[in-house]
């Protein structure tokens, strides 16, 4: 299975400026958010990447983009009409390949040497031929910010899972009698990391669930369907995600980059410094 | 005396065991027949060594096995071998002691640490009935404890609960609020309302208690229910039937958690997080459990010492926001049997459920997978709260009539392998095509519901089902097939619309099988109802429906629709009738009421309402509007202004509709009219002593007397009597000391004193009915109170020796009125026998406890610790009482109930002197001038009897005072006969200076006292001529008074208030306790040994089935020559 395209989503209510944000990356170069994406999507061997934006944020997004503007293709969603219709939009741009799709508010930091989150995920998807999420193992006191899936581990493997259900923020007592998986400690659950392999199975579900739906449909809803038509994997990532959108989320994603790379010693020593500047914090913690 | 029996037994003991497989094989075998065998015919023919070595061999299993309900059965198993085999077959002449550490253990609940201890005594001493009853009970307690720390286990590992035990922290919490309740930006304080109404459950069949999740999880098969969701209206208040169960919830401009419980006028804003587990603090309890099992506030967070803003934060996603939660049951009195308070539970629990996106829809009905996750949450808010029913009591979720069934526990379920069925149950909804529509109309013109008005405790029986179960006794199993199969006829009857047939197969469960495996289903007022509802109806009454657990409360009774009307008034009518005419003998909570019902079809249902219709019920307002009113209206939250604004436009606009409003907030002439007259004009009838009160009162609060003084001095030696200070009279044939009480009883020198004077405040739970007169047993196809045995046991020894035998039952303020109405009623006065009243003289005024001595009372004493949770709740409103007193002022008068509450009976000393005072005896003499001897007995010894062998032993030893005293059980508290520094005595258990002092003693105190009356007159410094001196009576009385010691002691009283609630309250009295004339030296005191038969008291309706299966209940019925068979 050949994975050619990638979609970033950014047209959410309140998350249009979070891929313009600017961080510094492992190397120590200041880049946008988005451009962090994009590289992380670059290093999967993807070859065209396209975002869903809002029409006014094109121009911002170009300048984001930075040397990567001239090969992302923008894709409007004219009115905030949910996660699920922003995809559905690039419908047409995405054609009948599977699509990498990751969200414009997440970085990514692999703890596999050499191997970005991105690349993990697209290599699963190539060699198992179906749609393919990326997950973590999640407490269940997070289950108020992720999708969550319920499945069981695939023999021989100790990453990969066949998904049963798929339910979007499910609360706990939902998750503890539809997604616990077999070998899990009680309260962890598989929680989306904000990537996925999606095939063209799925665009046809979301099309069918929002003519259907006079609500935003998500694309947790548009999976959970796509679990009882065709194989759909979900993968444990060896690494971490990074919400830039949530308080202090920019703060953590900046940090969590720095301290895994060449600026580790500089960081830390700030870090120490700031809380030796503070003495009553400090002994107050 | 038979000692190579006891050593042969304990020999058996120590030896290799024989082989004898059937006891275990009937736990463990798959074959029906074997299993279900009793333990009644497993222990029929053995001798005391083979019971004794199947006790060792079901010990030895219950320790090693595996499987839950093999263990408990053999627990059960147990149990029963020593409190009703081996006690039949013991030594009587071998009395043991019960052991402190034993009983310190078994108050603690660490049951297996007991079991050691009396098993080491049972080999040491060999078997006696103070070991035999120590183990039994020790076996059940921990019979009972493994089946509920199982059903906890299970609730808590029912999948979709086990988070909520996991989360600590407020700040994780997992749920957020459904974003619906928000609000609109545009109106940001203006918070949607969502309401839940729900109905409550009435059961055609329970077949036998199958509900109870212990006999449901080990016999699915036998577990089936039908019972139906329904409306109510009480007739004559209501219109027409609506769910009786409101609750509403909604977000608040306050970040606190708002509770308010309308019917029980209680409310309570809650900013820690600890106070949400503080249950019984207020009447809120329910509501709090509903918190807390719904996940909102999850159980994991007991003790975290948070805020609740930290978790309404989390919860809600905004600053400065807080829930409101209130609940509102219309006015359906208390004991309904209709599961009221679980199903208001299911809709609290439901409600915030819907508010936190845990069930799929906020409007609306619920699906079947959220009603079962309901009712699991609400299986463990009962638990939270102390308290539990059985499955089905959560109906009222579930929507029309339904068949509820146990399932096995088949592979993935929690129960698997732990036991046979699983701990929730199936519903399968009976529709339209099982049960016609015309059915379910007919239902309801021809059923009528009552509330009877009784209050009662029906956990006891939910207790005795279980053991009765677990135990297989014949009578119970053959019983328990009956009903399952009476089921299966209710069902084909419901299937066919015959109605009439339902109602005599309801009437045939409640006669036949309900009734054989628990007796006390029915009661006198219940009976009399039926009774006169055959006479007045015949073929137009089609039968009576038991609802619940028992009956008296709620209840059904089915007409011929044609007759409904007519029905509907004469029961309304009857029921009172009736019950004034026995509301001094049963305990009833209120006036009874008739209802009118209808089927809810939709079940449990929530609306969302917005904007004007967001409005409380008008018993909300009544609560929170005053407190509103009262600030100024700048000062209230914006969300309050706007209430207060919308509840004013209401007013105007229908003035008529707010006169609750005006009620509340205006003074009302009937307000504050509360006449103590009635309550100075008891205590100037009944003797009271105010001179005396108010030097208790003052040695009360300088701490001269309290509980703690109640004890001799430390250094008092206690030890237990030697071997000459009693006479054990157990199997003596001494025709020559027969014959000499013989002759004196049939030369008339005897007449029996039973005292009845007290309230019976342990029987009746501080309901302040007359014990003596409560009808507890049916003797003879007839229901029989105390009083009713004790002229029958004198009638017989009447008839026997052909000579008049003077009866005197001495009564108190609150007993005399209705005793003597009781006989006047009997209307077989000449048939039975001369009976006399003795009228107490004497009465005290109650005082509200001193916190001082409230602490003596619940930490200084010994007390049964209760299962840990129901401990947590007593914990908690030992609390909330503690404050109460303080707040009401110690030792201050208790005057907060009716008149006769506030009074308390100052104990039995006084019996036998007011009838000096009262001039019984003097009439007696000189009605019986050959009387010489009383044989005076508590009310609630029923085989305390005129033996003339007793009598001779008494006449031989020329005592003033013969006591009766038994050999001494583990429920045998409160003193006994004791040798205090040397001398033999009774000693009270609140006297002894150390409560353990209480073990080494072998004797119990019956209270039956053979007493000369020529020597007690003497010890009073009377002669018989001067009995008509009153001045002199009295005088002698109150020296004799002066030397007896007084104590102090703390009483449970109820108060009843609102529809069918009772609050319990302590209160302070004092008495002087007849057992103390053994302390006086002039008094010759002798001691007898009688059997524990004939000595043995019922203090507490839960020992009435183990009396009547261990026998007793056919030694007093032998005792006795009923004038009305």
């Amino acid at each position: 299975m050949r994975i050619p395209k990638a979609i970033i989503t950014a047209a959410g209510k309140g998350q249009t400026s979070l891929p313009l944000q600017r961080l510094v990356d492992i190397d120590s170069n200041e880049k946008s958010a988005l451009e962090v994406i994009i590289e992380e999507i670059e290093a999967a061997g993807i070859e065209s990447i396209g975002v869903v934006i809002r029409p006014p944020d094109e121009d911002a997004y170009r300048q984001a983009a930075g040397k990567y503007a001239d090969r992302l293709k923008f894709i409007f969603q004219e009115q905030p009409s949910g996660y699920g219709q922003a995809l559905l939009c690039s419908r047409s741009y995405v054609g009948t390949d599977p699509v990498l799709h990751l969200v414009g508010d997440h970085v990514y930091l692999s703890r596999l040497p050499g191997k970005r989150c991105a690349q993990q995920l697209v290599e699963v998807a190539t060699s198992s031929k179906c749609a393919v999420s990326a997950v973590q193992p999640t407490r269940e006191t997070m289950l108020p910010f992720f999708g969550a899936i319920g499945g069981n581990r695939l023999p021989q493997t100790s990453n990969l899972y066949e998904v049963k259900k798929v339910i979007e923020k499910p609360t706990p007592t939902l998750a503890e009698q539809e997604l616990t998986v077999a070998g899990f400690r009680s309260g962890m659950y598989l929680c989306f990391f904000g990537m996925h392999v999606l095939t063209p199975t799925v665009f046809e579900i979301l099309a069918e669930l929002i003519e259907m739906s006079e609500r935003p449909v998500p694309l947790a809803e548009a999976l959970n369907v796509l679990a009882t038509r065709e194989r759909y994997l979900a993968c444990e990532i060896v690494g971490s995600r990074h919400n830039i959108g949530i308080k202090y989320g920019l703060l953590s994603a900046q940090l969590a980059l720095s301290l895994s790379g060449q600026d580790r010693d500089r960081i830390l020593s700030e870090l120490v410094e700031l809380l030796a500047a503070q003495p009553s914090v400090a002994n107050a913690s | 005396m038979p000692l190579s029996q006891a050593n042969g037994s304990l020999m058996a003991l120590q030896q290799p065991m024989k082989t004898n497989p059937s006891w275990i094989e009937t736990i463990t075998s798959a074959d029906l027949q074997t299993r279900d065998r009793s333990v009644d015919r497993l222990a029929a023919g053995r001798s005391l060594t083979e019971l004794l070595q199947a006790a060792e061999q079901l010990d030895a299993f219950w320790r090693k096995e595996p499987n839950l309900y093999h263990r408990v059965r053999a627990l059960f198993f147990l149990a029963s071998i020593f409190r009703y085999h081996v006690p039949r077959q013991v030594d009587l002449k071998v009395d043991g002691r019960t052991s402190a550490r034993a009983v310190g253990h078994l108050l603690g609940r660490r049951f297996v640490e007991a079991i050691d201890v009396f098993r080491a005594e049972l080999l040491s001493t060999g078997p006696n009935l103070a070991v035999s009853s120590g183990l039994a009970r020790a076996y059940y307690q921990l019979g009972i404890q493994t089946l509920a720390d199982q059903v906890r286990k299970s609730v808590r590992t029912v999948r979709g609960n086990q988070w909520m035990f996991r989360v600590g922290h407020p700040g994780e919490h997992p749920l957020r609020i459904h974003p619906m309740l928000l609000g609109s930006s545009e109106e940001p304080s203006d918070f949607p309302l969502l309401v839940e109404k729900t109905s409550v459950r009435m059961d055609f069949s329970h077949s036998a208690w199958s509900d109870i999740f212990f006999l449901g999880m080990d016999y699915p098969e036998g577990a089936r229910v039908i019972n139906a969701s329904i409306d109510l209206a009480v007739r004559g208040r209501d219109p027409v039937p609506r769910p009786p169960i409101e609750a509403y919830l909604r977000i608040i401009d306050r970040p606190l958690l708002r509770l308010v419980s309308v019917d029980l006028g209680a409310e309570a804003e809650i900013d820690e997080i600890d106070e949400v587990f503080d249950f019984a603090r207020d009447y809120l309890g329910l509501l709090k459990a509903a918190l807390i099992a719904s996940g909102v506030v999850p159980p994991a967070m007991e003790g975290c010492h948070q805020k609740t803003r930290t978790l309404l934060r989390s919860l809600i996603g905004q600053r400065g926001r807080g829930l409101e939660l209130v609940s509102q049951v219309n006015d359906i009195p208390k004991g309904s049997r209709l599961a009221v308070s679980t199903n208001l539970l299911g809709c609290l629990i439901s409600i915030l459920m819907r508010a936190t996106g845990q069930i799929s829809k906020i409007e609306g009905g619920l699906e079947e997978q959220d009603r079962r996750l309901v009712a699991a949450r609400a299986i463990l808010g009962e638990w939270l709260g102390g308290s539990g029913g059985g499955w089905q009591d959560s109906g009222g979720i579930w929507p029309g009539i339904k068949l509820i069934q146990g399932c096995p526990a088949m592979e993935g379920d929690p129960e698997h392998q732990v036991s046979r069925g699983r701990l929730l149950p199936q519903h399968q909804l009976l529709d339209d095509q099982a049960i016609a529509p015309e059915t379910r109309q007919r239902l309801q013109e021809s059923l009528i519901l009552v509330h009877g008005g009784m209050a009662q405790n029906v956990g006891p029986i939910l207790e005795m089902v279980t053991e009765k179960y677990l135990v297989r006794s014949d009578i119970e199993w053959a019983a328990r097939q009956e009903a399952v199969g009476i089921l299966d006829k209710i069902l084909a009857a419901l299937r066919a619309g015959d109605l009439k047939q339902v109602g005599a197969l309801t009437t045939l469960n409640f006669q036949r099988p309900l009734h054989s495996i628990i007796p006390a289903v029915t009661n006198q007022f219940t009976d009399t109802l039926i009774e006169l509802a055959q006479q007045k109806f015949q073929s137009r009454f089609w039968g009576f429906w038991m609802l619940g657990g028992m009956s008296g409360g709620g209840m059904g009774f089915i007409f011929d629709p044609k007759s409904k009307l007519e029905a509907q008034a004469w029961l309304a009518e009857t029921m009172i009738a009736t019950k004034r005419r026995l509301q001094d003998r049963l305990p009833f909570a209120m006036d009874p009421v008739v209802y009118d019902f209808s089927i809810n079809d939709r079940g449990s249902w929530a609306t969302l309402l917005r904007g004007d219709d967001a409005r409380m019920p008008d018993g909300y307002y009544g609560l929170i509007a005053p407190k509103w009113i009262k600030q100024d209206f700048r000062n209230l939250s914006e969300q309050a202004q706007r209430e207060l604004i919308r509840l004013s436009q209401n007013c105007r606009e229908s003035p008529g509709s707010v006169q609750w409003l005006l009620d509340r907030i205006l003074p009302s002439s009937s307000l504050g009219q509360q006449e103590p007259s009635d309550l100075t004009a008891l205590l100037r009838d009944n003797g009271f002593d105010s001179e005396q009160h108010e030097q208790i009162r003052s040695d009360l609060k300088l701490g001269r007397i309290g509980l703690a003084q109640n004890r001799l001095p430390a250094q008092t030696t206690i030890d237990d009597v030697l071997p000459d200070d009693v006479i054990d009279v157990r199997g003596e044939s001494d025709q020559a000391l027969r014959q000499l009480g013989a002759a004196v009883i049939a030369d008339g020198a005897l007449a029996v004193v039973t005292l009845a004077a007290g309230a019976g405040s342990r029987w009746t739970g501080g309901a302040g009915v007359v014990k003596g007169l409560h009808p507890f047993w049916k003797l003879l196809g007839k229901h029989r109170s105390f009083i009713d045995i004790h002229l029958a046991k004198t009638k017989k020894t009447s008839t026997e020796f052909r000579v008049p035998i003077p009866h005197v039952i001495t009564t108190g303020y609150l007993t005399h009125g209705p005793i003597e109405k009781f006989l006047s009623e009997r209307g077989d006065g000449d048939e039975l026998g001369p009976v006399y009243l003795s009228r107490g003289m004497s009465v005290g005024l109650r005082t509200i406890p001193t916190a001082r001595d409230l602490r003596f009372y619940w930490e200084e004493t010994h007390q049964q610790v209760l299962d840990e949770q129901q401990q947590k709740v007593r914990e908690s409103a030992r609390n909330a009482l503690m404050q109460w007193a303080i707040q009401q002022g110690e030792a201050s008068d208790y005057l907060h109930n009716t008149p006769l509450q506030c009074l308390h009976p100052v104990g039995h000393w006084y019996e036998v002197p007011n009838m000096l005072r009262n001039g019984l005896l003097r009439r007696l003499l000189s009605e019986y001038p050959k009387l010489r001897y009383l044989l005076l007995h508590n009310v609630d010894t029923l085989g305390a009897s005129i033996d003339p062998l007793l009598l001779g032993h008494h006449i031989r030893e020329k005592a003033c005072l013969t006591f009766e005293v038994i050999p001494r059980r583990i429920d045998d508290r409160g003193g006994g006969l004791a040798r205090v520094d040397g001398h033999p005595r009774l000693v009270e258990g609140l006297a002894l200076p150390r409560e353990e002092d209480e073990f080494r003693l072998r004797y119990y105190n019956s209270l039956t006292t053979w007493i000369d009356l020529e020597l007690l007159l003497s010890v009073f410094g009377l002669s018989h001529n001067e009995l008509d001196d009153q001045t002199k009576v009295d005088s002698a009385v109150r020296r004799v008074a002066q030397r007896m010691p007084t104590y102090l002691t703390i009483k449970d009283v109820k108060k009843r208030w609102g529809h069918g609630q009772e609050d319990i309250f302590p209160v302070t009295q004092f008495e002087k306790l007849w057992g103390d004339m053994t302390i006086l030296p002039d008094v010759r005191c002798r001691y007898l040994v009688v059997d524990v038969f004939r000595g043995q008291q019922l203090k507490d309706p839960a020992q009435l089935d183990g009396w009547f299966r261990d026998g007793s209940s056919k030694y007093v019925e032998n005792l006795c020559e009923f004038t009305r068979p």
